[in-house]
C-alpha cells in the first residue's frame, strides 16, 4: 500500500494500478490512478509492452511477405491493416484494382467493422458488469466471423487483400448468406441501440460520463467513432474515400452529446450504416477480374496510405527505395490517438468508471505499441522531439 | 447423539454444505442458460471446493497471519451457527429463542464483515478498496434488509423465527400483505451476497477480485462455501417469513428454489452499480420503503 505521507492537511491517497496485467485489460498498458477515496485525481499511462517490432519486421521482408505480416498487425481489424498497405503500394506502383475487387474490400471491410463493433460493445458491456449483453453481443459476432470462414477459410485473418486487388470472389452461396447476416444484424443492432438508449441501469453507468465537448475532441485529436460521439464528423471514408467508397457515399454517423452513451449509439448506429453500405454493394457488384497486373517491381518512392478503421483513422507511410523490400513503413493506429483523451477524462471521475472511459476509446495496445523504452539510468520516459525524430527516422536504418 | 447429528448431519452441518454447493450450482447453471452459455457440470461447484481445499494457500507478505488464516475459519463458522436458528429444509430449527431473527441477521453480517476485514489487513490495494466498498455496501443494505424481515416479525409480534414462520403458515402470505417489505427482503439479500448488479465489492474489471484478491486455497474455499451458504440461510430465512411458513417441507423447498430461481435471473437482467449508486439506491429507496411498510404495518396492529 503506498498511502502518501500522511498529515492532518491532505486526505490518505492511494495509487491503484491497472495493468499491465489487469482483468479490465485484455492487452497490457499501465495505467496508474491517483485517487482519494473512490475519486480519481491523478493518472498517468505507460505504453510499450506490447512492442512486436513489426516496423522492423517489414523492412526485411519482400512487399509481398509483409502483406501477412501487416494484416497481423492488430487481432480484430486484420482486413483493414492489409487493405491501407495494398492501397500504398498500389499507389506507388501506379496500378489501381479492378472494381470487382475494391466492392470485395469494402466488403470485408464493412463486415469487419461491424464485428469489431460487436466485440468493443461486449467489453464494454463486461467493464459495466453487465454480463449478459456481452455474452449476446459476441454470440451474435460469431455470425460475421463464420461468414469470413466461409468466404476466405480463415476466421480472423482473412488474407483477402493481394496487392493488385483480392484473393477470393463471392459465389452465389455467399452473397445469400452475406445478405442473411446483414438481415440479422441489424435485427441484432436494433436491439442493442434499444437497449443502450433505455436500459435505466446501463444508463446510470454510461449517460453523462466522460463527456467530451467537440472542442475538446478537436483539441487532443480524437478520431473515430471517439470524435464522432462528440460530434466531431471525421470519417476517412467521405474525407479521402478510397476503394469502393468513392462510389457509395457514405454517411456520416454522428452524435453530439460526448459521453458514454454517444460513444454506444455512435458504434451500433454505424452498424446500420455497414449494413446499408454492404447491400448497395451486392446490389451493384461489378463482373470482371479480381487482380490487377503488378509490376515486378515496387519503383522507388514515398506515399501515405489512409484508411478508416473501425476504431478510426489508420495511417500508413510506406517508401519503397525499388528493392524488392520497402525501405521503410511507418503506421499510426488510432489507438494511439485517443488514449491522451483518457488520461484527460478520468480526471474527478470515480475508479469504478474508469474501466468504462477507457473502453469507451475502443483501446487495442498491441497495435498501437510502436516503440519500447528500456529503462536506464538517467533515461527519463520524456523525450525531446529531436529525440523522437532521431528514433523514428534514424533508427531503423 | 441425535443433538450432534442435526449439527453435523442434517439439517445443519454436511446437509447444509451440499445443498449450498447445490445451490450455486442451480445459479450458476440458470445463469448461463440465460446468457447463451453452456454452464458448468452440477458437481462443478463441488470439484471447485476440493480442488481450492487441496490446493496450497499463498500467505502474502506484510499481512497479519493468524487474521488472514482465522477470517475464512470465522465466517463460515458465523453462517452455519446463523443456520442453527433458521427452518431448513422445512424442519424444526435446531435451536430456537426469543430474539433469535436479530442474532441470525447479525450472524450472517459477520460473514460481511469478515469479507471486509479480510481485504483490509493485505498491503494489497485492489483488496483495500474491495474491502472498504464491501464495507460501504454493508452499511447501505443493512438497515433495510433488517426493516424487511422485521415486518414479518411486528406482524407475528415475536423476534422468534418458528413463532414467525407458524404465523406465517396460518395467515395469507406476507408477499401478499407486504409485497413493498418482500422486495426490499429478496434485493436486500442479493446485496448481501454482493450478487450482480450490487457486486461492486469485487467487480473484478476495476479491483480484480476485491477484499479476497490475496486469498488463495483454503482460505478462498472456505470463504466461497460460507457464501454459499448464506445464501440457502438467507433464502431459507426469505422463503420461510415472506411465503408462508414452512407447514409443508416439500412446497418449502419449492418456494425456496423458486426464490432463487428469482434472484438468478434479476442478476442477468442488470449492469453493476457503482458503489455510490448502491448507497444512494437503498437510503433514498429502500429505507424509505422499508419504513413505509413498517409504518402501516403498525397503523394496521393499532386499528386492529
Amino acid at each position: 500500500m503506498t498511502t502518501q505521507p500522511d498529515s492532518a492537511a491532505t486526505p490518505k491517497r492511494f495509487t491503484i494500478p491497472i495493468g499491465p496485467q489487469h482483468p479490465a485489460l485484455k492487452e497490457p498498458g499501465f495505467f496508474e490512478f491517483t485517487v482519494e477515496g473512490e475519486t480519481v485525481i491523478g493518472a498517468t499511462l505507460r505504453l510499450g509492452y506490447a512492442h512486436r517490432g513489426i516496423e522492423k519486421a517489414v523492412v526485411s521482408r519482400t512487399w509481398v511477405q509483409n502483406l501477412y505480416l501487416l494484416e497481423r498487425v492488430c487481432g480484430i481489424c486484420s482486413h483493414i491493416h492489409s487493405l491501407a498497405y495494398c492501397l500504398g503500394v498500389e499507389k506507388l506502383a501506379g496500378v489501381t484494382p479492378p472494381p470487382r475487387a475494391q466492392a470485395i474490400r469494402v466488403l470485408i471491410a464493412e463486415l469487419e467493422r461491424m464485428h469489431s463493433h460487436l466485440l468493443w460493445l461486449g467489453v464494454a458491456a463486461h467493464d459495466a458488469g453487465f454480463e449478459t449483453l456481452f455474452m449476446y453481443s459476441w454470440r451474435d459476432r460469431e455470425t460475421i466471423l463464420d461468414l469470413f470462414e466461409q468466404i476466405s477459410g480463415n476466421r480472423v485473418n482473412h488474407s483477402i487483400n493481394t496487392l493488385g486487388g483480392v484473393k477470393f470472389d463471392l459465389t452465389a452461396e455467399q452473397i445469400v448468406s452475406v445478405l442473411k447476416a446483414v438481415e440479422l444484424m441489424e435485427e441484432r443492432a436494433r436491439y442493442y441501440l434499444d437497449l443502450v438508449r433505455n436500459d435505466p441501469m446501463l444508463g446510470q453507468r454510461i449517460r453523462g460520463i466522460g463527456t467530451m465537448s467537440a472542442a475538446e475532441a478537436h483539441r487532443m485529436g480524437v478520431v473515430g467513432p471517439t470524435a464522432r460521439a462528440s460530434g466531431v464528423g471525421r470519417d476517412l471514408r467521405v474525407e479521402a474515400p478510397y476503394a469502393a467508397y468513392t462510389a457509395i457515399p457514405v454517411v456520416v454517423m454522428l452524435e453530439t452529446d460526448g459521453d458514454l452513451q454517444a460513444r454506444f449509439i455512435v458504434r451500433i448506429r454505424e452498424m446500420f450504416e455497414s449494413c446499408r453500405i454492404i447491400r448497395v454493394l451486392l446490389d451493384h457488384l461489378p463482373e470482371g477480374d479480381l487482380q490487377a497486373r503488378m509490376p515486378r517491381r515496387i519503383p522507388e518512392g514515398e506515399t501515405i496510405a489512409r484508411v478508416e478503421a473501425p476504431r478510426g483513422e489508420l495511417f500508413y507511410f510506406i517508401k519503397s527505395n525499388g528493392a524488392d523490400m520497402p525501405e521503410r513503413i511507418k503506421l499510426r493506429t488510432p489507438t494511439l490517438c485517443n488514449l491522451g483523451s483518457v488520461l484527460a477524462l478520468c480526471i474527478g471521475r470515480q475508479l469504478a468508471d474508469i474501466p468504462m472511459l477507457l473502453i469507451g476509446t475502443d483501446p487495442c495496445f498491441s497495435c498501437n505499441d510502436r516503440a519500447v523504452v528500456i529503462h536506464q539510468a538517467g533515461n527519463r520516459e520524456k523525450w525531446t522531439w529531436e529525440q523522437f525524430r532521431r528514433y523514428g527516422n534514424e533508427a531503423l536504418r | 447423539m441425535n443433538a450432534l447429528g442435526t449439527l453435523l448431519l442434517f439439517p445443519g452441518g454436511l446437509a447444509l454444505l451440499l445443498v449450498a454447493l447445490l445451490a450455486e450450482w442451480i445459479s450458476r447453471k440458470l445463469l448461463a442458460r440465460l446468457q447463451n452459455r453452456v454452464g458448468p457440470r452440477w458437481f462443478q461447484p463441488l470439484a471447485d471446493t476440493v480442488k481450492l481445499l487441496a490446493k496450497e494457500e499463498v500467505i502474502p507478505e506484510g499481512v497479519h497471519r493468524v487474521l488472514f488464516e482465522f477470517l475464512p475459519v470465522l465466517s463460515l463458522a458465523a453462517v452455519l451457527t446463523a443456520a442453527l436458528a433458521v427452518p431448513l429444509f422445512g424442519v424444526v430449527p435446531a435451536t430456537s429463542y426469543a430474539g433469535d431473527l436479530i442474532v441470525t441477521v447479525y450472524l450472517l453480517s459477520l460473514l460481511t464483515l469478515c469479507t471486509s476485514l479480510a481485504g483490509l489487513i493485505t498491503d494489497d490495494r485492489y483488496a483495500a478498496m474491495g474491502g472498504l466498498r464491501v464495507l460501504s455496501q454493508l452499511f447501505s443494505y443493512e438497515a433495510p434488509f433488517l426493516l424487511a424481515l422485521l415486518g414479518p416479525a411486528v406482524a407475528a409480534e415475536s423476534w422468534q423465527i418458528t413463532r414467525i414462520t407458524a404465523h406465517a403458515g396460518s395467515n395469507v402470505w406476507m408477499l401478499f400483505t407486504q409485497p413493498v417489505g418482500f422486495v426490499v427482503a429478496v434485493i436486500g439479500l442479493m446485496g448481501k451476497l454482493e450478487l450482480s448488479p450490487f457486486d461492486a465489492p469485487e467487480a473484478h474489471t476495476e479491483i480484480v477480485a476485491g477484499s479476497l484478491t490475496e486469498y488463495s486455497g483454503r482460505g478462498l474455499a472456505l470463504f466461497r462455501l460460507s457464501r454459499n451458504v448464506a445464501l440457502v440461510v438467507g433464502l431459507t430465512l426469505v422463503a420461510a417469513l415472506y411465503l408462508g411458513g414452512v407447514s409443508d417441507p416439500l412446497a418449502f423447498a419449492v418456494k425456496t428454489l423458486a426464490l432463487l430461481l428469482v434472484i438468478t435471473t434479476v442478476q442477468a437482467l442488470f449492469a453493476r452499480l457503482r458503489i455510490d449508486q448502491t448507497i444512494g439506491l437503498w437510503w433514498h429507496y429502500g429505507v424509505l420503503l422499508a419504513l413505509g411498510q413498517w409504518f402501516l404495518i403498525l397503523i394496521g396492529k393499532g386499528a386492529a
